[in-house]
């Protein structure tokens, strides 16, 4: 025992390990990133995060106020709630549930497990029940006075919301704790990004498409044909509110036992496989080096498809760039992890678009069916992939190692920018899109499905500019900071209404062709220029930058 | 009672055995330097001795405790400067040092009395209430070096602990070093610099491939290997190449083998 104190325990919860462990938890949540100490805002991350998602739920209360009955309106604006959370918590996983370096700093201190997971716990809540009153906060305001529940209601559904979104945090805490126990670290370290994938895919099915299923039969009105709803979980949700506005019912019965049972169990579930020895786990992992036979096959791989990328670099800068962005790409199991979620939306969309014959030609003579844009969906997911890439291609927990670009006679460092741009458009971009033209070739004709995804790609490529215009900064320079990439999510998800731009086109070329392709080359034309700007804007940007490491 | 027994540590990484069969016991009051090349092994032993890392085989004592079976117990008598110098950032030095002394259940006043002394001996009391992301690597290492010491720990293991420090500060503290041995603490000295292991070390233990290779005091491992110094010794344990031959074919690697009489470098 410790001579200057009376020590702790070594069995259950230290009370005063736990107090001390959540409140520097909640400070480290709430202070600002290593290099700038406040966001554009003016405020630290976490609030501007908080005030994002608040204009969120905002859009979200105040477009669905005319809804007709609470539980399509909890029904819409819970699935939203839910699916963010569960998004959020993906993308920030390995800072959001358990860090790393807890392990470094906390492995030789004497915590036992369980004061430290109750601490992550604790910290879990904090992180997750503040983003989802932020976003759930409007709505509860919204429901009480429009459907006359007034503050019981709106402080019933503030609850539901909030048990929701922490349920979903749970169920990406369950998925992740069960696979890195079953596999072995090396396996797990190879298959993380791919679960990272279905992860997504299978909320983005729970939390958004089977709930704009439910809208598009109308089964809301008549839940008894609803086959869809038990496996939408927004709904089980949904039901507990209209139970607590005064509709009973079986149904609503059920669906609160549903809403609550399964919380309870998925929570229970999760909150067992949190420990201190997870975090070693995970600790491991990141030590553990990659399987060298797999990695040199990778290599080989890339350096044939990537020949040709390659050759579209114009400078020595720009080969630099795009050689460090692939191998990182590669090798960086992180970095991938903060990016491949992404393309579990667009695929999620099309399994949904075909197993509910949802795809029409989109520019066919009969109108699109109403109520559910499956296309646009698809498209808005699609340009959704370009801000994963541009956010995340400049971070990296090696970030310091950027001092190189500063220190070497780089003449041009806009062209390391451009260069790992082209990988990623090169690498990653084009051969999705490459994909989804044969997916979707299935389902519509192939000439429809070009012209269309032709369309979204320039979205895309004009998406990936302006993007990269808000986040100017060399590839892998900046720290991995906690809620940067919730407060990007939010804002692309402000950005959605942007997305009336390619149903405009599309109904412009429908409707009149001419018109429509002088549209589209104005739309190449506006991407050119948006690559242009980008380029200028980085070059005065990074004229200024500094190695602050 | 020893204060620290490695009995057979083994640990190993996939197909990688980084650490086999160390034995080792370190009694109270001694410092032990523990050296060994690039991947030896030492971060890993050490790791599995604090109970950051399960060994594969084997069992780590501290003051006759098994880490692996009661963690929390034998972990209460450690202090540890490991060499990646991780600790939370966002937080003030004062805040870190104050959770620390949470965490080893120090009176609140005593922990803040403790911080701020170690602060201001350290030269980094102006900087007590900063957010440590602007902080130097030697500023960082003052702090961890606080942390480890903020308990009054039994025995000390540090990994690298004068990585940053300035001379004046590494003086200290390796007078620190003696002066708390003297009094009873047991020191577990990772490192690869030679000097200061020669000088405050009262044993020195190579390792090399993880394995022990040597183990004694100074002078019996010049004894051992026939050699007049410490790094004429250890090179003698754990290197197997001809150390001019390799600074010969690096230099031609540099200048591109040409001598280049009036200096300058490729353009």
């Amino acid at each position: 025992m410790s001579p200057d104190g009376p020590g702790p325990t070594g069995r259950g919860v230290d009370v005063r390990q736990l107090r001390a462990l959540i409140t520097a938890g909640v400070r480290l949540d709430m202070r600002s990133a290593r290099r700038r100490r406040r966001s554009r805002l003016g405020m630290p991350p976490m609030i501007s995060m908080l005030v994002t998602y608040l204009v969120i739920g905002s859009f979200l209360a105040i477009s669905l106020w005319r809804t007709n009955d609470p539980f399509t309106f909890a029904l819409l604006t819970l699935s939203a709630a839910m699916f963010m959370t569960a998004v959020t918590v993906i993308m920030e996983y390995s800072s959001v549930v358990v860090n790393p370096d807890d392990h470094d700093i906390l492995g030789h201190r004497p915590v036992s497990s369980r004061t430290y997971f109750w601490a992550k716990i604790a910290n879990l809540f904090f992180y997750v029940g503040s983003t989802a009153l932020s976003l759930s906060l409007p709505a509860s305001i919204a429901i009480g006075m429009r459907f006359g529940g007034g503050v019981p209601l709106a402080v019933t559904y503030a609850l539901l919301a909030l048990i929701g979104c922490i349920s979903a945090a749970a169920v990406v805490v369950l998925i992740y704790s069960t696979a890195i126990r079953v596999f072995d670290s090396q396996r797990f370290s190879s298959a993380i990004t791919y679960v990272h994938t279905v992860a997504t895919l299978v909320l983005t099915f729970g939390y958004v498409l089977v709930p704009r299923m439910l809208m598009r039969e109308g089964v809301v009105l008549e839940i008894s044909q609803g086959r869809w709803m038990w496996f939408a979980p927004p709904a089980w949700y949904a039901g507990a509110v209209e139970l607590a506005a005064g509709t009973p019912g079986t149904h609503n019965i059920v669906f609160t036992t549903m809403a609550l049972g399964s919380a309870a169990a998925v929570i229970a579930m999760a909150l067992s496989l949190v420990s201190l020895d997870y975090s070693r786990r995970i600790a491991e992992l990141a030590a553990t080096s990659p399987d060298v036979a797999s990695d040199e096959h990778g290599n080989r791989v890339s350096t044939r498809f990537g020949l040709i990328g390659r050759s579209l670099c114009r400078t020595d800068e720009e080969r630099a760039g795009y050689d460090l962005m692939g191998r990182y790409m590669h090798r960086d199991r992180k970095l991938r992890m903060r990016i491949y979620p992404a393309f579990g939306l667009p695929l999620a969309v099309y399994l949904f678009g075909v197993l509910t014959r949802s795809f029409a030609d989109p520019f066919g003579p009969r109108p699109m069916e109403q109520g559910f844009p499956i296309q646009e969906l698809l498209g808005f997911y699609c340009v959704f992939i370009t801000l994963f890439f541009a956010t995340a291609m400049t971070q990296s927990d090696q970030w310091k190692a950027s001092w190189i670009f500063h220190a070497a006679p780089v003449r041009d460092r806009v062209g390391i920018i451009v260069g790992a741009r082209k990988l990623v458009i090169w690498r990653y971009i084009f051969p999705f899109f490459a994909v989804l033209l044969v997916l979707l070739s299935f389902v519509i004709p192939p000439v429809s499905a070009a012209v269309y995804l032709f369309l979204t790609l320039l979205l895309s490529l004009l998406a990936f500019s302006l993007l990269s215009l808000a986040s100017p900064y060399l590839p892998l320079s900046q720290s991995v900071e906690k809620t940067r990439q919730a407060r990007q999510l939010g804002l692309v998800m402000l950005l959605g209404v942007a997305m009336g731009a390619l149903v405009a086109i599309r109904e412009t070329i429908r409707e009149a062709p001419l018109p429509g392709m002088i549209a589209v080359v104005l739309l190449a034309f506006l991407a050119m220029l948006s690559e242009v700007a980008l380029r200028k804007r980085l070059k005065v940007r990074l004229a200024r930058e500094e190695f602050a490491g | 009672m020893h204060a620290i027994e490695l009995r057979n540590l083994t640990k190993r990484f996939d197909k990688v055995e980084a650490v086999r069969g160390v034995d080792l016991t370190i009694p109270h009051g001694q410092i032990c330097g523990y050296l060994g090349p690039n991947g030896a092994g030492k971060t890993t032993t050490v790791k599995m001795a604090v109970g950051m890392l399960a060994p594969t085989e084997g069992t780590a004592l501290i003051e006759g405790i098994d880490v692996a079976e009661r963690p929390v117990e034998a972990k209460s008598h450690i202090g540890f400067v490991p060499e990646t110098g991780a600790l939370y950032e966002n937080l003030t030095p004062r805040e870190y040092l104050a959770l620390i002394g949470n965490l080893y259940h120090l009176e609140p006043e005593l922990a803040a009395g403790r911080a701020d002394r170690f602060l201001s001996h350290f030269g980094i009391a102006d900087s007590a209430d900063r957010l440590m992301t602007s902080f130097s690597r030697g500023m960082r290492q003052k702090v961890l070096i606080s942390a480890a010491l903020i308990h009054n720990p039994d025995i000390l293991f540090l990994d690298e602990p004068l990585a940053g420090l300035d001379a004046n500060t590494a003086l200290v503290l390796k007078e620190l070093l003696r002066d708390l041995a003297s009094r009873g603490k047991t020191i577990f000295y990772c490192s690869h610099i030679l000097e200061v292991v020669e000088r405050i070390c009262d044993r020195v233990v190579i390792i090399n491939d993880g394995e022990i290779v040597a183990d004694g005091a100074v002078e019996e491992l010049k004894d051992l290997t026939h050699q007049a110094s410490l790094e004429d010794a250890f090179t003698d344990l754990t290197s197997t190449v001809d150390v001019d031959s390799i600074v010969r074919a690096l230099s031609d690697n540099v200048t591109g083998g040409s001598p280049a009489p009036g200096g300058g470098g490729d353009s």
